[in-house]
């Protein structure tokens, strides 16, 4: 297939490239104007665009089998995020509404799904979240992406698979939300035997490929993890030890950390009213976004796509530590 | 009651401090809100609990009678939006800088005193907590006569994803006369013209401290001689860390505020005595001012209290004056001023 990849110089991105070119498939890269072309193991045909200005995306969708839509923003403020990811999509998504392309792939997240309606295990079945602006810019961002993609698609008729991974890393991206708190020198780690939704970059891209391949990803929605085996404990340790970071570890109960937010939105509540502004890890909402402790299933993938990670935890660990 | 009815055209991140100071207002009801997204502007009034949004602001006037239009797009945007709805008789409030050009807002002023409109820029700091409290203190004359004022604002503009230095899409106030820096030149200008009255002379540098930097220059400085006082002005894009101090330099007292952390204001008076004891109660005093205004800025964080200060203010101020069919908060001839020493700041003649 020849395959349209957005936000390919990217984390994610460029390891996607890389394993549809393994596949076999043909790639046309959309690159960032002032960002440096990875390194990849075949020919790529690139093509300069920010799609958060750019008009002239047409040319792009001509020839083209499939689209597997990466671009979005991880980090910057709630404008930044939300310009970068849904803004971007709008125009992006708009163009391909010209296009004879209709099979598209679209990478959300897992924080486009409302955690504290989450009992237990979370799966494709739990629900989304509703109102998000009460969240981090990167979930409102999110969520908003997946509601342009999936009216568009709608309205286009188009073959829809949307993935949502869980916390992406791998090589020099080691450190995710779900470890804790730094403080100074002290590192806080709420729940230390939560389980992780991880995704390693090289498990995840596989998985993409395979979503992209696979007609019974059509019409789908996916949670990308390769699986919730490891605690946050593990993690950490892991961490510190490959990384040789020193400080002081403090374990705390995912409900300590959970009651402490809870009680001070309460006093927030009562001496503020609903304008009063605590930081993330003090909002309720946004703590058990990242700490709370549930378990995630990939079983849609195995029985749907018959995908397993191709990397061990041990392998990963491996990858994402090695020295260049 | 009848509710005045407003719009609001660019749904970024001033329009949501618009919002949140419009929903303050009983007697006011947000219509709709327009961006050229339509996901930012239906996620705008999803927020705010708007019923309509609309990507075209010009299907939006045509099904909206407003009392007042918002217009706070990027700035390039400003004039034909602000023309445009002048010409149809619409009030309107611009953020700054309200035109690229002061030939512009000279054109803007002739439509809106010829169609009797109301054209008000954002000056949200004039109704900043610590510089009415100046206010205050000089028209009681404890301050004494003003000498000079220092207006000296640091924001890093080039700090890991800062917008500003973004390769990859210039920033939206990189058109401005002056590049970015521009988008900060109206604060700057009229808080001097408050203290210091019409201009009457002054000077400029402008330079780049980052050899590497996309932006034309990340410093400016000046030099301004007023119809009462001077002032010396600074904007640095390299200097650490960020905030917008103000020195009130008089005859009696000298005061000095963070506008990034209001309300922490510190006077500075004269004391007859013993110097030596005079130290010590200066020094008290000062701990005195750093320690109540600090705790009290924590606790305005706390509140949720908007962090620009003024700005809730000031749209009070511009809807009871619609409502009350009185002049506007701010003259059009003060904001002309304003326009004016912006323009004056950006000349190439001026610069040493």
């Amino acid at each position: 297939m020849k395959i349209l990849v957005s936000g390919a110089g990217g984390f994610l991105g460029r390891h996607v490239v890389d394993c549809l070119l393994a596949k076999g498939h043909t790639v046309r890269a959309i690159i960032r104007p002032a960002s440096s072309v990875p390194k990849w193991s075949g020919a790529v045909e690139i093509l300069r665009a920010d799609l958060r200005t750019c008009d002239k995306i047409d040319a792009a969708f001509e020839d083209i089998d499939a689209v597997m839509h990466l671009a979005a923003a991880t980090s910057g403020n709630e404008d930044i995020q939300f310009a970068s990811s849904v803004v971007a999509t709008e125009s992006f998504l708009g163009a391909m509404a010209k296009s004879a392309v209709k099979r598209l792939v679209h990478v959300s997240s897992l924080v486009v799904y409302d955690w504290a309606r989450t009992n237990g295990v979370m799966n494709e079945d739990t629900p989304l979240l509703k109102h998000a602006y009460d969240m981090g810019g990167y979930s409102i961002a999110k969520v908003w992406q997946e509601r342009v993609v999936l009216r568009l698609a709608r309205a286009h008729a188009w073959d829809l698979t949307v993935m949502r991974p869980g916390f992406i890393w791998g090589n020099r991206h080691a450190e995710i939300a779900g470890m804790g708190r730094h403080i100074g020198r002290a590192y806080l780690i709420f729940g230390p035997f939560t389980r992780l939704p991880l995704s390693h970059v090289m498990n995840c891209a596989d998985c993409l490929v395979a979503a992209v391949e696979r007609p019974a990803a059509v019409g789908e929605s996916f949670n990308v993890i390769d699986g919730d085996n490891i605690r946050v404990w593990r993690y950490v340790r892991e961490y510190a030890r490959r990384t040789g970071q020193s400080g002081l570890f403090i374990p705390l109960p995912y409900h300590f950390g959970f009651g402490l937010a809870y009680l001070a939105s309460m006093v927030s509540r009562t001496l503020f009213g609903k304008k009063g502004k605590l930081p993330s890890l003090l909002t309720p909402r946004r703590f058990e976004a990242q700490f709370k402790p549930i378990r995630f299933s990939n079983r849609k993938l195995k029985e749907l796509l018959a995908w397993s990670p191709p990397l061990s935890f041990d392998e990963c660990l491996n990858d994402t530590y090695r020295t260049e | 009651m009848t509710k005045l009815t407003s719009v609001l055209i660019g749904c970024g991140a001033i329009a949501r401090e618009h919002l949140a100071a419009l929903a303050e207002l009983e007697d006011v009801e947000v219509a709709a809100v327009c961006d050229l997204s339509t996901s930012r502007a239906e996620a705008t009034a999803e927020r705010f609990g708007i019923a309509r949004w609309y990507s075209n602001y010009e299907e939006m006037l045509a099904h909206t009678k407003p009392d007042l239009v918002h217009i706070t797009t990027s700035p390039a945007a400003h004039y034909p939006i602000a023309k445009n709805c002048l010409s149809t008789g619409l009030n309107v409030l611009c953020e700054k800088p309200i035109t690229v050009d002061y030939k512009d807002f000279a054109l803007l002023k002739q439509l809106a005193i010829q169609n009797r409109c109301m054209l008000i820029e954002n000056q949200n700091l004039r109704f900043h907590s610590s510089i009415q409290r100046i206010q205050t203190l000089i028209a009681s004359r404890r301050l004494g006569d003003v000498l000079e004022v220092q207006i000296f604002l640091f924001l890093n503009l080039g700090g890991p994803g800062s917008p500003y230095v973004d390769v990859n899409v210039a920033h939206p106030a990189s058109v401005l006369r002056g590049g970015v820096i521009g988008d900060f030149l109206p604060h700057i200008a009229y808080l001097v013209h408050i203290f210091t009255g019409s201009l009457v002379d002054l000077r400029t540098i402008w330079a780049k401290h980052t050899p590497n930097s996309p932006l034309s220059a990340d410093e400016f400085r000046g030099v301004v001689k007023g119809e009462r006082a001077t002032a010396i002005v600074a904007f640095s894009g390299n200097a650490k860390p960020n905030g917008f101090w103000v020195r009130v330099i008089g005859t009696q007292m000298c005061v000095e505020t963070n506008l990034f952390e209001p309300p922490r204001l510190t006077l500075r008076r004269f004391r007859a005595g013993e110097p030596a004891l005079m130290t010590i109660f200066d020094g008290i005093a000062e701990a005195r001012d750093v320690f109540t205004g600090t705790i009290a800025g924590f606790w305005r964080k706390l509140a949720g209290t908007s962090s620009y200060d003024g700005l809730p203010e000031f749209i009070a101020r511009i809807y009871r004056s619609l409502k009350m069919g009185e002049a506007q908060p701010i003259p059009l001839d003060e904001i002309d001023e304003t326009a004016r020493l912006v323009d004056s700041f950006t000349r190439p003649d001026l610069r040493i």
